[in-house]
């Protein structure tokens, strides 16, 4: 049973949109099971999740938001508002916080309110916040974010905030490491970047 | 999380061509969290004697300590270099001394015969049941991954060259599949006139 609590995953919103990223490892006690894993999950066209905690329950929470979301889409006639995703991943993490173990960051883009990024913690309470860490290696990533963050920064500065903090976090935390996946979600869509081996941002490294 | 695992290291030491090689990361972590990356796990007992120590870091420490006090005794009563097989029994009997509170490690040895030049090699348990081997022994918490990885790699009589290559990428390729040990590593390449120490360049997760 494999398990991402042990992972990083992070979020920070811009005007025009969201920049999401995570690490790619999933560990089955010290064992790596997964070194490229996908933790950024599309929920809708313009709306994604970072999962962090059980693997298979996140990914049945993911699921399950990802049919109920698509239907409301169907009825409605038009796409759901980041706020409504977050609020269906609570109803479910908070219904049934005893029994799984998920700590989910939602993030998007909608025609309301732009790029959005709500929290949904391991009880299941929602917030929204201009920027959300998660994940055992988000520890190591308090002090960074609270110093480096800038509110009304562009995509080209946070899409180095957020790699800068992955980076951090993989070089101390044993249960994040891998690759680093991010995504850019506005209007016009999703933008995939992977960074792999030397594109990592680097540290101070004593070797 | 078992007491071996709670500080993570992964070692292989491998025999070639009148030479030997021994192999260790260099994290210092504590479970998840990676403190430092410059922990030597490798000790040198002699000009071509070598003793890799995974485990608990307290005891890899102590048990490093102990056993040089014990080995400079030797020297001084015998008036000679140990040599390696006598060196894995002093080891051997270390931890047997601990047999219902043992040391926290199960160490790897590598040397040559300070006469013959004889390359050697042994493992032990942290009980100190010794091991002999003439291709290879591995310890540490991605032992499974490091059997894997040397019994596809290794042959018999490498060269120093290749041993240093063969050695690095088992090790390398198993730690990176262990989250608990890797962020660094250094490969000690022993032969009748020289040592040779190298660090390598590796994944820092």
């Amino acid at each position: 049973m494999a398990l991402p609590k042990w992972t990083t995953i992070a979020a920070v919103e811009f005007d025009g949109g969201v920049v999401i990223g995570a690490d790619s490892r999933t560990t089955s006690g010290a064992y790596i099971a997964n070194r490229v894993t996908d933790k950024l999950t599309k929920v809708t066209d313009k709306i994604y999740c970072c999962r962090s905690g059980s693997a298979a329950d996140t990914q049945a929470v993911a699921d399950i938001v990802k049919y109920q979301l698509n239907f409301y889409e169907m009825e409605m006639g038009e796409e759901p508002l980041v706020h409504t995703a977050a609020h269906t991943f609570r109803e479910l993490c908070y219904d049934h916080r005893d029994n799984i173990s998920a700590g989910i960051i939602v993030a998007g883009w909608d025609k309301k309110e732009g790029g959005q990024v709500f929290a949904v913690p391991l009880g299941g309470m929602v917030v929204r916040q201009p920027f959300a860490i998660g994940g055992s290696g988000s520890t190591y990533l308090y002090g960074y974010v609270d110093s480096q963050f800038k509110p009304k920064m562009s995509k080209e500065e946070c899409l180095p905030f957020v790699a800068n903090a992955l980076s951090l976090a993989i070089n101390r935390d044993g249960s994040s490491g891998g690759i680093i996946r991010l995504a850019a979600i506005t209007k016009d869509g999703v933008e995939r970047i992977t960074l792999t081996g030397n594109q990592l941002p680097k540290f101070y490294e004593d070797h | 999380m078992s007491i071996l695992a709670y500080n993570g290291a992964a070692i292989i030491a491998m025999n070639g061509k009148d030479c030997v090689a021994i192999a260790a990361d260099r994290r210092f972590g504590v479970q998840a969290q990676t403190v430092s990356m410059d922990f030597d796990k490798i000790f040198e007992m002699g000009p071509h004697l070598y003793i890799g120590l995974p485990g608990l870091a307290t005891d890899v420490q102590t048990v490093s300590q102990r056993l040089n006090f014990r080995l400079k005794m030797y020297e001084l009563r015998e008036n000679r270099r140990i040599r390696p097989k006598t060196f894995m029994s002093m080891v051997s009997n270390l931890l047997y001394e601990r047999r219902f509170g043992p040391y926290f490690v199960e160490p790897v040895v590598a040397g040559l015969d300070p006469k013959t030049h004889q390359p050697f090699i042994a493992s032990m348990d942290l009980i100190g049941c010794p091991m002999i081997t003439d291709d290879f022994v591995v310890s540490g918490t991605c032992s499974e991954q490091m059997y894997g990885m040397c019994e596809s790699l290794w042959e018999p009589n490498l060269e120093p060259d290749d041993l240093f290559e063969t050695i690095s990428q088992a090790l390398m390729n198993a730690f990176d599949r262990d989250a608990v040990s890797g962020w660094g590593a250094v490969v000690y390449i022993i032969e009748k006139d020289k040592v040779t120490k190298k660090l390598l360049k590796t994944r820092m997760d």
